[in-house]
């Protein structure tokens, strides 16, 4: 079969995922008994009949429930979510013109410095296991796991903005950006920088420790291997050992845990920018159910709910391919 | 076939040898040692809690005829604050800076008073300035104003004579005499002219005063409390141990009693007042008074409830009571909204007296009873971990804390629990039976992990409230097993695979086994030493996103939980206005619980995976 053979199973393996998703999808929103789609519809339909009509159209609500699948399945494909009233726009502008980028940064930043520091800790723990830097990082690693991430986030908080005046407590950007966006790109650049310090570092902290026990984990799973042995009873240096031989070897399972990572920090993001009042995707979650005025906009919802999982799918996606060009084994399988 | 004896003291045995291996581990015993003290404070909540943990209140037996009052007033600090040296309390000089806005029509002018903090750069338009009081707004209480300084634009400073300036209520107000100076300065300068005003404030830690303390008159030493003056004679102040005001026949039935010997000549004014000592330099946040009253007669009886320092004197209410031969029961409270009333008289420590003034009409011939006679006067101060922001029964957060401890560990274990049973389920089905059953649950499973978690959960609990009203504690448990099992079905799927094709089935199923007696005798107790440590393992997590979820305004808000505690911090605004420097005992303690807890479940996991599982030993 070879690398081409693992591709197409895998890019079908994530079609099977994304109409599973859009199934999950209709079940969670259209077709459990007193949906909330039909709730939230019934609930406009004596203030303003016109979002009611549109809405219940775009839904499908009248007809039967298999071609109300058929019309969620045609809507969430082709990405067309309805428009929101509460937030004037059409939803996936809404999301895709600020939302989407922003979370994405704010992600992309957190989980590549995660990585980062995580592999590099978790080296250096598995190296020196045993030891007090050991047993110190390790369970400093099982603390952040248990560490509530808004707990993280209001102490940095509190000694960064609060105590040292440093770091701005909040937004994506200086609310002074809504009235004279900056022209120069190096100020936009910084200023946008300034503001993702603290989401980040909370991010960073909430999930680096899982980062450092997996490598450490990882490691010491092939550091006791016949081939290690071998390579240090060859006189080899002992750095040489460990980045040619054991990190090579260790850092498969690792790869495929990037896409994982991705799909859990995305609930520690809906938090962190929630708190932050950082306008991304997670933001967007509370204020469609909390800053809507009455019941929450489940349409908005739906349409977040589904973006967020294709990103985890095709995160998913990218690491299997990256996973199949790194390990040789795929190609001769 | 072994006795039972011989089974029981196999297991005690067994016990023994694990818990030996247990106690070497230190990581373990500190987790352990956390969780036995959470469930010790989770069991013996009520007991140690010193009151409910959601709108708690002093029960209507106590001060009858209200609907409970409340045990504190909102955002109070831990009592503990005031051992705390670097914490201000007493009378501190202040100065401030306020810029000075006005509109001169004749003689007259309309002046608005900005603060410096809130006055932009190059200034401000009038229209806007409109939006700010016509007295110095300032920031503190002014017991004593100091001096006024005015800056002209020309630098020179301006001095008021002070006597003219008037403290009313805490605020300084500019007197109608002063708009002229005020409307000159106007007419001098074309900027905003910049106001100094330096004062006195009392800043302090108030703690909560039961101004009487046997408020039932249970013993005849009660009466000794009160003094008593009358305007004409003819009238006496006695203990009376009958007519007192009971709710269940209880024992306590005494009271006070007024009666006037004979028919009255002319209005009487019978005043009862109880002198104390109020020790703070700062008015108190919030008084609530009582007074149940009987009276005999048909004349109209007045009651008034005074405050008297030296020649100062505030009168809070004024009742009449028509109606005789029935216990009245009369309540003063709410003052919170309107604080500057106890400003303005409670701004000094010194001998105060809360006086109860009774006028009777002239020509009546009356019995007057009175009963639960009390003042309280609320402080900014109370209980281990101060008070919530809740308007009407402020909470004990220390007691919501407590109380919270049961639901932490209630949701934690279910979820744990329940999720651990249907991953073992599920994977020792997935993994046993295996074929077309085992792809389509390793499929659902692979499905469940690529989804994000945490936004599912919230949409899921909306849906869940958007169709029943409400979520309670048992839809956030049901919603954190749905997506607590996945990771564990597969360990255990991977594991039965392995274990099916050893040589101890093998032998099992040639002696004639079925496939239950193989799972459950084979295979079951091959797995449960992953059951142990996942069930350790799967508790932080349902601790902390039930608290994430509550912490969202998604959990039950009638359930005292840690979660709901970070909630109402989250919805106070506390975080932007104060601070959280000001108010962090408020979510810390809370925070903290939540992380202790979790992290001590991880750390048992851990420790039990340490023994439980061979290759990790092997390793060590």
């Amino acid at each position: 079969m070879g690398l081409k053979g693992y591709i197409a199973r895998r890019i079908i393996y994530t079609l099977f995922l994304i109409w599973a998703i859009i199934t999950v999808n209709f079940l969670i929103f259209s077709a459990l008994p007193g949906s909330p789609i039909e709730a939230y519809v019934s609930s406009l339909r004596g203030s303003r009949p016109e979002a009611f009509k549109r809405i219940a159209e775009h839904f499908g609500l009248n007809k039967s429930l298999h071609e109300k699948y058929l019309i969620t399945l045609k809507n969430l494909i082709t990405f067309d979510f309805g428009y929101s009233d509460n937030f004037g726009a059409s939803i996936i502008d809404l999301i895709t013109r600020e939302r989407l980028p922003n979370t994405l940064i704010l992600m992309g930043a957190a989980e590549v410095i995660t990585i980062i520091i995580g592999m590099l800790l978790g080296v250096i723990v598995a190296y020196k296991r045993g030891g007090v830097l050991d047993t110190t990082i390790v369970t400093g690693s099982l603390l952040t796991y248990s560490v509530p991430i808004f707990f993280i986030a209001w102490l940095l908080i509190t000694f960064f903005c609060l105590y040292l005046h440093w770091l701005p407590t909040g937004f994506a950007y200086p609310v002074t950006w809504i009235r004279n966006p900056p022209s120069n790109i190096i100020e936009y650049i910084s200023g946008r920088i300034y503001h993702l310090i603290l989401p980040t570092m909370t991010l960073v902290i909430f999930s680096v420790g899982g980062w450092i026990l997996l490598t450490r984990a990882c490691i010491l799973e092939t550091i006791t291997e016949d081939y290690v042995v071998t390579a240090r009873a060859k006189g080899l240096k002992e750095r040489t050992v460990l980045y040619k031989h054991v990190l090579k070897n260790a850092s498969l399972p690792i790869i495929t845990n990037v896409a994982l990572a991705f799909a859990g920090i995305i609930g520690g993001a809906t938090i962190t920018e929630t708190l932050f009042n950082y306008r991304g995707m997670g933001r967007l979650i509370y204020e469609a159910i909390f800053l809507t005025g009455g019941g929450s906009d489940i349409p908005l919802l739906q349409a977040i709910f589904y973006i967020l999982a294709l990103c985890v799918v095709i995160a998913n996606f990218l690491a299997d391919l990256i996973y199949g060009i790194v390990d040789p084994r795929v190609k001769y399988d | 076939m072994a006795t039972r004896k011989q089974k029981i003291s196999f297991t005690i045995k067994r016990f023994k040898s694990f818990w030996n291996q247990y106690k070497k581990s230190k990581r373990g015993l500190v987790g352990l040692a956390i969780i036995i003290f959470f469930s010790v404070i989770g069991i013996f909540a009520p007991v140690i809690a010193p009151y409910a943990p959601i709108e708690p209140r002093i029960p209507t037996s106590e001060y009858p005829g209200s609907p409970g009052v409340k045990i504190a007033t909102r955002l109070c600090k831990p009592f503990w604050y005031k051992y705390l040296p670097w914490i201000k309390r007493g009378l501190t000089n202040i100065t401030e800076t306020f810029y000075l806005y006005g509109n001169v029509m004749f003689n007259s002018a309309i002046i608005h008073f900005i603060p410096e903090n809130q006055h932009p750069e190059g200034g401000l338009d009038f229209d806007k300035a409109a939006e700010f009081p016509n007295y110095m707004p300032s920031s503190h209480k002014i017991s004593k104003l100091i001096g006024v300084k005015a800056i002209l634009p020309d630098g020179k400073p301006l001095f008021f004579n002070t006597s003219e300036w008037q403290v009313r209520g805490g605020r300084l107000i500019l007197p109608n005499e002063l708009v002229l100076p005020a409307n000159k300065l106007l007419q001098m300068c074309t900027n905003a002219t910049m106001f100094e005003v330096t004062y006195t404030t009392g800043v302090d830690l108030v703690e909560n005063m039961k101004i009487v303390k046997d408020h039932k008159f249970t013993t005849a030493e009660s009466r000794n409390e009160w003094n008593w003056t009358s305007s004409i004679a003819g009238f006496d102040v006695q203990y009376d141990d009958k007519h007192g005001f009971t709710i269940t026949r209880q024992k306590e039935s005494g009271c006070l009693n007024i009666t006037s010997k004979g028919t009255t000549s002319e209005d009487a004014t019978i005043t009862i007042w109880k002198e104390f000592y109020y020790p703070y330099y700062q008015a108190p946040t919030d008084l609530f008074i009582h007074t149940s009253i009987y009276k005999t007669g048909p004349s109209t009886i007045t009651l008034q409830w005074t405050f008297i320092r030296e020649n100062e004197e505030l009168t809070v209410k004024t009742v009449d009571i028509a109606e005789p031969n029935k216990y009245h029961h009369l309540v003063a409270s709410e003052f919170t909204s309107n604080s500057t009333i106890l400003d303005s008289i409670f701004s000094t420590p010194g001998k105060y007296k809360f006086v109860v003034k009774l006028k009777i009409p002239a020509g009546t011939n009356v019995a007057i009873y009175l009963d639960y006679v009390d003042c309280l006067l609320y402080g900014n101060i109370f209980g281990w971990l101060g008070t919530d922001n809740a308007k009407v029964y402020p909470s004990d957060i220390f007691s919501t804390l407590v109380h919270g401890t049961r639901v932490s560990l209630i949701v934690g274990l279910l979820t744990a629990v329940f999720s651990t049973f249907i991953g073992l389920f599920l994977g020792l089905v997935s993994g046993y039976v295996g074929g077309v059953v085992d792809e389509g649950i390793m499929r659902f499973t692979d499905l469940l992990l690529v989804l994000p978690t945490l936004p599912l959960m919230i949409v899921l609990t909306v849906s869940m409230r958007a169709t029943s009203g409400y979520i309670s504690m048992w839809n956030i448990i049901i919603i954190l097993t749905l997506f607590g099992w996945m990771g564990f079905a597969r360990s255990v799927r991977s594991m039965v695979l392995s274990l099916r094709e050893r040589a101890f089935v093998e032998a099992a199923k040639a002696a004639g086994g079925g496939r239950l007696h193989i799972i459950n005798r084979h295979i079951l107790p091959n797995v449960f030493a992953l059951v142990y440590i996942t069930l350790a393992m799967s508790v932080p997590s349902a601790i902390v996103t039930e608290a994430s979820l509550s912490w969202l305004g998604l959990g039950d808000p009638r359930l005292p939980s840690w979660g709901k505690i970070l909630y109402d911090f989250n919805r106070s605004g506390v975080v932007t206005t104060k601070g959280l420097l000001d108010y962090w005992f408020w979510v810390f303690p809370a925070c903290l619980a939540i992380a202790t807890l979790a992290a001590a479940f991880v750390l048992v996991g851990y420790a039990l995976d340490e023994i439980l599982n061979p290759r990790l030993r092997e390793r060590r």
